[in-house]
């Protein structure tokens, strides 16, 4: 703002602004102030009517027995006793923690891979880049609609097709118990390559040059650069990929869905899966909002780590 | 790229033979990077490949024990098998309209938003850019029981009283589907990263010429982050797209389900026929994948932007 009086100051033919700088200035500084609340209004409006007041109402009913029809009523902490001893929300819980440590890591490695040799001016970039990205943006449905058809028990999906050349199978990977998690698992993997190559390209084209031409001179191979340098450099793009993971895994809700349905005998069962059969199958909404207040606590604990490293790196 | 890099002053006569050596290694560890390429990224998109081929097979072939790997011959009618089956046809158009309505709106007034926080002093100002970030943080999935409770009982909607009783409120209609998604925190926080990087300078020499606020808004700082606007456009397209559960648990008709809905329905009620299944999917996936080619570059600007620098 000082940089501005000076201006108004220095055009001789304004005259009214020259002669009286501090009232024009001061119209100015209303109408930013006005302009500032009616601009930011309809978005703020929106997001405390859609997203604060659900989590107000969330917090309440989750004191309460509500089956929709019934009015609630409040019951204290009872549903927060259910949940303690619902086996079935922790197991639910517990898929989501092995989904997230056994396909993350897999899929951060091979993600980082990818952005390596995509870092690359190799032919064909472009096409590969896309190739590999393919899968984030596609939609989960059909995604999960793809590879129910690549499960297809009998000998015709693609994937039984491919263990019989190997004279294995056929396996029914969806309707077997002790299969059906590492299906699920292999998808979330395949899907999940694509947006966290991205972020490592990004983070890639960041980095210095000039410690790979010094390594370079130095007669450091591929294999030596790439844990000297590329891996250590990339550690915050790695802590956020991480924490974004492990946040948007226990959001996974359209590939059970349409995959499993949570079954075999609940052996894919995630929270969010969980959460929609407690409120809309078997209409214990109040117990719902308690999970969902229990979700909610969980993801906070990453929210906060991972908004305590992109702050860091928040470039105002 | 920066691996690449070699010394333009290659030490010359004493290394000719190492020299030679060392490019050839080079030949073959880069032919090796590109067969690792060819054959992973083949790997990722056999999925995409196998939908796409089952989507042109005949019934009976799928049924064929084994299945040739190729279709013997093209049977493009699944895709009008298909449409009569299902009204996908209505459920693209009505995905297209919900895509579109979040993509407009999120443009509209994410951007306002994102300008006022960025570029506009005033009181608030901290407090709604706080606010936004901790709703970013807020999955949707923790609120969405809440939500779907107050589009039911929206107060004289659908047959509901006052108080919101009595009647359906939104369910099934389309407001529900565009209205409580209408705004994402995230576009706004994605605005305001956009708008942060434009100059101020011009804001302050149109004021000087006696441009309105409103005006130095859509006429001067706006134009600026074309990218940005088209970023948020398509995030907010693909969102809206490929959205499930909120469409599944608000509409009933086929008149306002939406394409990820209507195939997954599709599935119950014809489980067995792959071959038109596999059909629906391709029309499912197949826009975004077009779209996404069409602007890679503002896809992969804007997870970049929203993501870290």
């Amino acid at each position: 703002m000082t940089t501005a009086t000076a201006r108004t100051e220095t055009p001789a033919d304004e005259g009214p602004t020259r002669r009286r700088p501090t009232s024009r200035r001061r119209s100015v500084r209303t109408a930013e102030r006005r302009w500032g609340l009616l601009l930011a209004a309809p978005a703020t409006l929106h997001t405390l009517l859609w997203i604060g007041a659900p989590i107000l109402v969330a917090i309440i009913l989750s004191f309460t027995a509500y089956d929709i029809i019934h009015p609630a009523q409040f019951i204290g902490l009872q549903n927060y006793a259910t949940i303690f001893t619902d086996e079935l929300f922790w197991r639910s819980v517990l898929h989501n923690v092995i989904i997230a440590a056994i396909g993350i890591p897999i899929s951060m490695f091979l993600a980082l891979v990818f952005a390596v040799l995509l870092n690359r001016s190799v032919p064909g970039q472009g096409i590969f880049r896309v190739m590999v990205f393919l899968p984030h943006i596609t939609a989960t449905v059909a995604v999960a609609m793809i590879w129910l058809w690549i499960y297809n028990p009998s000998q015709n999906g693609l994937m039984n097709i491919v263990l019989g050349t190997l004279g294995i199978g056929p396996l029914p990977f969806l309707t077997d118990p002790d299969l059906a998690l590492g299906a699920v698992i292999l998808v979330t993997i395949w899907q999940g390559i694509g947006l966290k190559m991205l972020i490592y390209l990004a983070a890639l084209q960041g980095l210095d040059g000039q410690l790979y031409e010094a390594a370079d001179l130095d007669g450091a191979n591929f294999v030596q650069k790439f844990f000297r340098i590329t891996v250590p450099m990339l550690r915050p793009a790695t802590f956020f990929i991480l924490i974004t993971s492990l946040i948007a895994n226990f959001q996974t809700f359209d590939l059970i869905y349409i995959l499993t349905e949570g079954g075999p005998a609940n052996s894919t069962s995630v929270v969010t899966y969980r959460i929609y059969q407690t409120a809309f199958q078997e209409f214990r909404v109040g117990l719902a909002n308690a999970q969902s207040v229990i979700l909610l606590l969980i993801l906070i604990v990453f929210a906060f780590l991972s908004r305590r490293i992109v702050g860091g790196t928040d470039g105002d | 790229m920066a691996t690449e890099t070699r010394p333009t002053t290659a030490p010359p006569a004493r290394g000719g033979s190492r020299e030679k050596s060392l490019r050839s290694q080079k030949r073959t560890a880069s032919t090796a990077i590109m067969v690792f390429l060819v054959v992973s990224s083949l790997i990722m998109a056999t999925p995409f490949l196998w939908m796409a081929l089952s989507s042109i097979r005949d019934p009976t072939e799928l049924a064929k024990v084994p299945m040739p790997l190729l279709p013997q011959d093209l049977r493009l009618e699944n895709y009008t098998d298909a449409l009569t089956r299902a009204p996908f046809a209505i459920y693209a158009r009505n995905s297209l309209i919900l895509a579109t309505a979040a993509a407009l709106l999120n443009v509209a007034f994410g951007s306002a938003c994102g300008y006022a926080l960025a570029k506009l002093r005033f009181r608030l100002a901290p407090a709604i850019f706080g606010w936004m970030v901790a709703c970013i943080m807020i999955p949707f999935y923790a609120t969405v029981i809440p939500v779907f409770l107050m589009v039911r009982h929206m107060p004289l909607f659908g047959g509901n009283s006052l108080l919101g009783a009595g009647g359906t409120g939104w369910i099934d209609t389309w407001w529900a589907l565009i209205v409580p998604g209408a705004i994402s925190p995230f576009m706004v926080f994605l605005f305001r990263q956009f708008y942060v990087s434009t100059p101020s300078e011009l804001i302050e020499a149109a004021r000087l010429d006696g441009v309105s606020e409103f005006g130095i808004y859509t006429r001067i700082i706006t134009p600026l982050i074309k990218p940005g606007l088209l970023t948020v456009a398509l995030l907010s397209f693909e969102a809206g797209w490929n959205n499930f559960l909120w469409p599944l648990l608000v509409t009933t008709s086929d008149n306002l389900r939406v394409i990820q809905v209507g195939i997954s329905s599709f599935r119950q009620e014809a489980s067995t026929e792959w071959h038109l299944l596999m059909a629906g999917t391709t029309m499912a996936a197949v826009p975004m994948i077009v779209l996404f080619l069409i602007f890679q570059r503002y896809f992969v600007q804007g997870f970049a932007a929203s993501g870290i620098k």
